[in-house]
């Protein structure tokens, strides 16, 4: 009989009751390594690329350390290569009709769920992680992003009729999930009729395959393009010819914070160490492990902040001893962390969660929110109002309410704050791969001359140039809702086409937009917390002042050199621009149905904060009353630039908005505007900055807006068409001027 | 078994705050199932503890002296005796933890098993089973009559009526009564999860029950359209474990109708001890409430020693 040797062992077991070890099957996964003979090189156009003379990487089970393949590093020609692929089947695969992208994506969708175990047993394996995980969620999840995209590919066709596809996208994927990043990212790409670039981590695998199967399918094998090699490739992959946008998945699942009201901290202590004593760590391929490995580096990781935090007088549970050499770290839940110490400002890695007191749900709210970060968050109440409250109060991008990480390809996730500014998912996933239809494409142009040091930081002095002709133009900066004296103390002379002298504009500098910000974030509560109806009421309200206003608006461009035929189109259009907007700003924000969840998913478009807004040169009323419109609309406050050649007919407008508008809502500082723009960008506390200007300072304004991962809005030099309806009040402008939240409500009693 | 759970005086500050997260419970509940896959050796010792936790029932209207016998039979004798030498367990006792009959059938049972030379415990079930819909009266009367017949434990069905209108005072009394009632015998309280209208109630109608004195807590009679279903299980696991950590008293676990599969009984154990622990994985707070259960195991068992699936004649009925 078969079991005279494993007999023995039944006793004991039925004693101890043990957990036995659950090992799935990898041997799909070795096997699809051998069909590559252990040696993987990049997935590129339908073929594999395997260039000679490139250095390459060993592919290692994180837990065993046993090799298991290795990877080619890609260089700059095999980046060409793949952009060249990508880009040769753009042309095709973009003017498909949206049905047939449909079924490409669809049969793509079919070919993953055929091939599934090698996907979730090959994930598992290379990654550590358990593959319950990969298993149970990931793949499932990707085929859910095929198949909603392939619908909206289908369905969207008409929706979007005035947008077209970017074009190349280049994709640089994190070494922590790279396949379910992969996916969120390429499924809207390909829908929209972008083709895509990956770049995935070294030594990743699973990206490779995908490509491959989606290569097999047949035709447009040069859609999805794989390249493995170091994240540094990133610039280069940046800088191909026809590469529109790269996305770059920083997305790293690291620890937990998690607050608890000082009424149930014990209780929920208990608790949470119960169930975290019940979790297991093993090898991911373990089908009844509920964490597998990260890595080394990821261990270490752990590792050095518990010993901090136990330093700095934590309390540290940890679930569960696993040996020190092993590549595993327990579960790990630290609490008692001084609120000042250096640990609880720093970001908590995998697998740790940092728990703290508070005592009020404001409270909470106050330290959720004072955090660079604004990813995601879950709200534990059984009291709705209360959860609701705190979930709209939240400053991230998915709010769960009584639950945690679910996802749902129509569900838009994204973030605010250093978590980025993209969407992916749902309606709002899909623009991120598009732009209005006729803007142009955007061309790699980084000038090597710019001095990002220097640029806009002297201040040029402007004299006396005689004295004002015609009426004199309202004079000072429009801040908190009244004309101020620069900080400077000194004006810019503006003149006329013909060089002859307008009048004097305040010279505002560093100082003053300190002050107009603050101003801004003062009137900011108040703004946000009005009902669209109310802020549509005073768009309104705005719109008829300069209404009323017409004739001296008329002038004052006509003495900028406008026709006068033209003066009054422009200020009939700025009317027409606010009383759209005013009406556009009711309809906002709608619930969501999703396959898995009973209950609603909301999504809200929440205002950026304070928007700052560097007006273009033409277009001196509309183009300021155009930017101004939307932003107000969306809840926003605003600091803007007007027009530097004409800037009299904003100020013009100010004095209306003194006024009419909550002081501090709108903020107008005229000046230089290389430097005013260059303050703006450098300023930590704005949310967003458009910018249309010139094409060095378009490229100074992204450069220096990374330093709080701001979201930009820039038009590198290229002049708009401010009276054509789609550029001067198209959707693109909405979209910009607020975010996406989606807050999940589960219900069932 | 041991001394009984005394239970507790009437506390309602134990449910008055409680709200059941239920699609929490939902996620849990399918979660569970996929995460604790237990096979090869450990899969037949597991299966060998779930048969040491059956109580083997027969609660039919047409149930006689006859199919009574066999059912005891079948107790004392779960796995035929070849299959328990290859693994080695013929010597270790292994027969469903009680058998369980209508009130009527407790003397047959008595008899057959004392025939068959086994002290495993009979239970029978009582108090109007299965609606409950009878005079407080007569369902003690009939709680004595079974004890006066030989059934050393009682599933009694709660009164749904009182949960349902939130009485939950009178639901405590008279569970205190079927407890006095009991005498030595053990008080296993049916809650009938499926007809009780939430999760929010099962928590609470367990909590009066273990309260009152119950030594078991019963999802389910078998005769309700749902029965024995993991989210009401997690749901009254956690009560169990608030209850223990109340108190210090363990209340032990049956569920009941519905649990046919092998597997199903794997998914039960091991539910088991994530919530509770292993302490609780033993026939004294854990009962597995089936009829055609052990069938399955018996064949899963065989296929682990032979290698081969067994026909039905193979393996002797129930």
């Amino acid at each position: 009989m078969a079991a005279t040797r494993t007999a023995s062992r039944a006793g004991e077991i039925f004693t101890t009751l043990e957990y036995g070890p659950a090992p799935e099957s990898h041997a799909c996964a070795l096997a699809w390594l051998d069909t590559q003979d252990r040696h993987l090189g990049h997935y590129v156009n339908g073929q594999w690329l395997k260039p000679e003379h490139r250095s390459s990487v060993p592919c290692q089970d994180p837990i065993t350390g046993e090799n298991l393949a290795s990877c080619l590093q890609a260089q700059s020609e095999d980046v060409a290569a793949a952009v060249e692929a990508a880009r040769a089947s753009l042309e095709n695969w973009s003017t498909q009709p949206g049905a047939f992208r449909a079924q490409h994506l669809t049969r793509l969708a079919k070919a993953i769920q055929k091939h599934q175990r090698l996907l979730w047993t090959l994930e598992s394996l290379v990654t550590g992680r358990a593959v319950r995980e990969v298993r149970d969620r990931d793949v499932p999840l990707a085929q859910q992003l095929l198949q909603y995209h392939a619908v909206q590919a289908h369905t969207q066709e008409e929706a979007l009729a005035g947008w077209e596809p970017m074009g190349v996208i280049g994709l640089i994927l994190s070494p922590t999930f790279p396949f379910l990043d992969m996916m969120w990212r390429i499924c809207p790409a390909l829908a929209v009729g972008c083709t895509v670039v990956v770049l995935a981590p070294p030594a990743s695998p699973t990206p490779l395959l995908l490509a491959q199967l989606a290569g097999e399918l047949g035709p447009f094998p040069g859609i999805l393009n794989v390249i493995s090699g170091p994240a540094s490739l990133g610039p280069v992959l940046a800088a191909q010819p026809g590469v529109q946008k790269v996305a770059f998945c920083g997305a790293i699942e690291g620890g937990l914070r998690l607050l608890i009201q000082e009424a149930v901290w014990d209780e929920t202590m208990r608790r949470l160490q119960e169930r975290m004593g019940r979790l297991r760590c093993g090898r991911g391929l373990d089908g009844a492990v509920d964490m597998g490995a990260r890595g080394d580096a990821a261990r270490d990781l752990a590792q050095r902040y518990v010993r901090e935090a136990q330093s700095q007088g934590a309390q540290v549970f940890q679930a569960g001893s696993v040996p020190s050499d092993s590549p595993f770290f327990p579960p790990t839940l630290v609490s008692d962390l001084p609120p000042a110490s250096p640990c609880t400002q720093a970001e908590v890695p995998w697998p740790l969660v940092v728990a703290s007191p508070f005592r009020t749900a404001k409270e909470a709210l106050a330290v959720a929110n004072g955090t660079p970060r604004g990813g995601s968050a879950s709200v534990w109440s059984e009291r709705l109002g209360q959860a609701l409250e705190l979930a709209y109060g939240l400053q991230v991008g998915t709010v769960w309410i009584n639950a945690h990480g679910l996802r749902d390809p129509a569900v838009p996730t994204g973030g605010c704050k250093e978590s980025g500014s993209s969407w992916h998912g749902g309606q709002d996933g899909l623009y991120e791969y598009l732009r209005p239809s006729g803007t142009p494409a955007w061309i790699p142009y980084l000038s090597k001359t710019l001095d990002y040091d220097s640029f806009g930081l002297a201040l040029p002095s402007a004299l006396p140039a005689g004295p004002e002709t015609g009426p004199a133009p309202p004079y000072g900066l429009f801040v908190g809702g009244r004309f101020q004296a620069p900080g400077a103390r000194s004006s810019r002379p503006i003149r006329d086409s013909q060089g002859s002298l307008l009048g004097y504009v305040a010279e505002g500098g560093a100082k003053d937009i300190r002050g107009a910000v603050e101003a801004a974030h003062q009137a900011a509560p108040g703004w946000m917390s009005q009902s669209p109806a109310a802020r549509a009421a005073l768009l309104w309200a705005l719109a008829a002042a300069l209404q009323r206003r017409e004739p001296n608006l008329v002038s004052r461009l006509e003495r900028h050199g406008v026709e006068l035929k033209v003066a009054k189109v422009e200020v009939e259009l700025s009317v027409k621009r606010l009383r759209a907007w005013g009406a556009r700003v009711q309809a906002q924000g709608c619930a969501l149905q999703v396959a898995e969840l009973r209950g609603p998913v909301l999504r809200l478009r929440e205002p950026l904060g304070v928007l700052a807004i560097v007006c273009p040169d033409e277009w001196p009323l509309l183009a300021f009353v155009s930017l101004l419109a939307p932003a107000l609309a969306h809840g926003n406050t605003v600091v803007l630039v007007p027009s530097g050649a004409s800037p009299i007919p904003a100020l013009e407008v100010c004095q209306e908005m003194a006024a009419l508008l909550p002081a501090g809502l709108v903020n107008v500082v005229t000046g230089d505007r290389d430097h005013l723009t260059r303050c703006l960008a450098l300023h930590q506390d704005i949310q967003a900055l458009w910018y249309f200007g010139s094409a060095q300072g378009s490229q100074f304004v992204e450069w220096a807006s990374a330093g709080n991962l701001k979201p930009v809005w820039v038009n590198r030099g290229c002049p708009r068409a401010w009276d054509q309806e789609a550029e001067g009040a198209g959707p693109e402008l909405g979209l910009r001027a607020a975010w996406t939240k989606a807050l999940w409500l589960p219900m069932g009693d | 078994m041991s001394a009984h759970q005394q239970g507790t005086e009437l506390d309602l500050s134990w449910i008055s705050k409680i709200q059941v997260n239920k699609p929490a419970v939902l996620r849990r509940a399918e979660q569970i199932q996929a995460r604790r896959p237990v096979k090869k050796e450990w899969q037949a010792a597991w299966l060998l503890k779930a048969v040491t936790c059956i109580d083997l029932t027969t609660l039919s209207g047409d149930d006689t002296a006859s199919n009574v016998q066999r059912l005891c039979y079948k107790a004392k004798y779960p796995i035929r005796e070849d299959l328990l030498k290859a693994l080695n367990m013929h010597d270790k006792g292994i027969t469903t933890a009680a058998v369980c009959v209508y009130p009527a059938r407790v003397c047959d049972a008595v008899k057959a098993l004392k025939a068959a030379g086994c002290d495993i415990p009979v239970a029978s079930v009582a108090t109007g089973f299965p609606a409950g819909q009878t005079h407080l009266k007569t369902r003690l009367e009939e709680i004595r009559l079974a004890v006066e017949d030989g059934a050393t434990e009682i599933d009694v069905v709660i009164n749904r009526t009182l949960v349902l209108t939130g009485q939950w005072k009178a639901l405590y009394d008279e569970i205190r009564q079927f407890r006095k009632a009991c005498g030595e015998a053990h008080l296993k309280t049916i809650l009938a999860t499926g007809e009780l209208g939430s999760l929010t109630n099962v928590y609470k109608a367990s909590m009066i029950a273990m309260m009152a004195g119950s030594d078991f807590i019963k999802t389910s009679t078998g005769k309700e359209t749902v029965n024995a279903t993991f989210p009401v299980a997690i749901v009254m696991l956690r009560a169990i474990r608030d209850f223990f950590w109340k108190t210090g008293n363990k209340v032990g676990f049956k569920p009941a109708g519905g649990i046919r599969s092998a597997k199903d009984s794997l998914v039960w154990l091991s539910l088991i001890k994530e919530e509770l622990g292993d302490e609780w994985m033993k026939p004294e707070l854990f009962r597995i409430g089936a009829s055609t259960l052990l069938a399955d195991i018996e064949r899963q068992i065989y296929h682990h020693v032979t290698g081969r699936y067994a026909a039905y004649h193979d393996l002797p009925m129930s």
